[in-house]
């Protein structure tokens, strides 16, 4: 799956997670920029994420995490190894 | 020493202030504060410096260690020992006792109990210092290669004891680089100010109404006496605590520092996640941002994870059963709403989640208060028609009519009166300048009548310093 794809799904996903249809992302957007994206709502979207694409999520993978770019960027490097 | 003494603010705070002022050079200016901070922590109870040091010294050398080591295996390792020591150190002083005396009703053993005297703000800094750690494993903060900056940190006075918890990254730059403008000085001390107020001419005032009446034979109490002393109750124990970190945060501006809010506006809150998104936020966010991932990580389950971080808030805020009972009942609360979704939630009127969640809020205080569970549950039953000692007494009656003008400012002060104050004054320029006049005038006034009040030798200590 390649960076558009990713993105793509990936929106769909937070559409879903924070509730707004018209929610966009780009690599840049961090939880400051989502009103209801706090923790537990983090807990929320990793949980989403790791079943939509059936792959895991180490902690620190995680906890590492400054905006959305950076988690796509894990997703193309896990999708790339499968 | 306590904040709303008149030693601290009439000797304390100006020392503080004439010595960080007079010198210049940064450094010279964060030697003061470590000296000025110790000498305060050390007041009255000089041993527990040592423990401080001693944590400064471990977390320096752990956050040191896993700057330097390069495999995941080895970081990891050095955490947890860093957060084997920081959480043996609280437990050791704080829940061992507990532990024993429950072991021993348990087993009906007579194994020897612990007797360590409670020592004020481990609880605070320790959990300030295992964010820093924890930070330096999931590379969000740089190690601190000097020892002095990490002891500023850890020592700093203005939160110290009760709060808030200030993450290092909040502060990193600010130890290295800072300076007080002339405005960080203003609203620094018109926040010492309301915060010194909110402690000495609410809370202390409504604590002797708390004291005449969950403070004595609760088992005697009315329906309406109970509900009184608790919501009395509830309005103190936020007066005091959010009293305490507005003065702490003023004082963090004054020296330069900006920390987080701790408290926003907790009872306009229409249900309970929201509760905790507003009262005693920098508690409630430390135990999510670093305990729900570790949970969560360890088995996937949302809703586990939740129930853990509610009960280690119930622990956190002491070794007895009433604050487990307190925790696990807020976090019944929050599974709830969980569950129930925040579509569904935002349906209910507005009227009803109000009512909901000051319910909630105000019971969950009244476990709060109660340490000893017998008289807890007589508490629980005389707030219901269970209550044997009839619906309304004399002495409820007398109270609020004494103390009603006291009760009512107290429910207006729970409104976000400085930020309609703010929006008062981006109106045009002549009601800038009306807003900062009596805004001067109100503080000066506030100020007098504290300081009036704290000549009074009855100023209790805050209710967070126990914890």
């Amino acid at each position: 799956m390649d960076r558009a794809k990713i993105t793509e799904r990936l929106t769909e996903i937070f559409r879903d997670v924070f509730d707004d249809e018209n929610l966009t992302i780009s690599d840049e957007t961090t939880a400051d920029d989502i009103e209801a994206w706090d923790s537990l709502e983090h807990i929320s979207l990793i949980s989403a994420v790791e079943k939509a694409f059936k792959m895991r999520f180490s902690m620190k993978e995680v906890s590492g995490m400054k905006n959305v770019g950076e988690m796509i960027n894990i997703l193309v490097e896990r999708a790339k190894k499968c | 020493m306590i904040f709303s003494s008149l030693i601290f603010t009439y000797a304390f705070l100006p020392l503080c202030l004439i010595l960080y002022g007079l010198i210049k050079p940064l450094k010279g200016k964060n030697a003061v504060l470590i000296i000025l901070s110790l000498f305060f922590y050390a007041w009255g109870e000089p041993v527990r410096v040592g423990l401080l040091i001693l944590s400064a010294v471990v977390n320096y050398f752990v956050g040191i260690g896993i700057g330097s080591i390069k495999s995941n295996k080895g970081q990891k390792a050095v955490l947890a020992a860093g957060l084997v020591f920081n959480i043996g150190m609280i437990a050791v002083i704080k829940y061992s006792g507990f532990l024993m005396t429950n072991v021993n009703s348990l087993f009906g053993s007579s194994l020897p109990v612990p007797d360590i005297a409670p020592l004020a703000g481990i609880s605070f800094y320790t959990f300030q210092i295992i964010s820093y750690i924890v930070d330096c494993y999931w590379g969000k903060v740089e190690p601190q290669r000097n020892f002095f900056k990490l002891l500023l940190y850890i020592s700093l006075f203005p939160q110290l004891i009760a709060g808030p918890i200030v993450r290092y990254s909040t502060i990193a730059e600010e130890i290295d680089n800072r300076h007080t403008t002339l405005r960080d000085y203003s609203e620094g001390f018109s926040r010492f100010i309301v915060g010194l107020a909110k402690k000495v001419i609410l809370a202390d005032q409504l604590h002797r109404i708390v004291d005449n009446f969950l403070g004595g034979d609760v088992g005697a109490l009315t329906v309406c006496g109970t509900w009184y002393g608790v919501i009395v109750y509830s309005l103190y124990i936020y007066f005091d605590f959010s009293g305490y970190s507005d003065m702490a945060i003023g004082m963090g501006r004054i020296f330069g520092f900006h920390f987080n809010e701790n408290f926003d506006h907790p009872y306009l809150s229409k249900d309970i996640t929201e509760f905790w998104q507003r009262w005693h936020i920098s508690l409630g966010s430390f135990f999510r941002d670093y305990l729900l991932p570790v949970t969560f990580f360890g088995h996937r389950n949302k809703y586990l994870s939740l129930a853990l971080v509610w009960l280690c808030t119930g622990v956190w805020h002491g070794a007895s059963w009433n604050y487990i009972i307190w925790g696990v009942y807020y976090g019944l609360f929050i599974l709830f709403e969980e569950l129930l979704g925040k579509k569904r939630m935002k349906k209910i009127p507005l009227v009803i989640r109000h009512i909901y969640s000051k319910l909630v809020i105000i019971i969950g205080f009244g476990i709060f208060y109660f340490e000893d569970i017998n008289k807890l549950g007589l508490f629980l039953r005389n707030l219901t028609p269970a209550n044997p000692n009839g619906f309304c007494g004399i002495s409820e009656k007398i109270s609020l009519y004494n103390n009603l003008f006291l009760i009512i400012v107290a429910i207006i002060c729970t409104f976000p009166l400085m930020k309609w104050f703010g929006k008062l004054a981006e109106r045009s320029d002549g009601s800038k300048t009306v807003v900062s006049v009596s805004g001067t005038v109100i503080c000066a006034g506030l100020l007098i009548l504290s300081s009036i009040l704290m000549v009074d030798a009855t100023t209790q200590a805050f209710l967070y310093w126990h914890f």
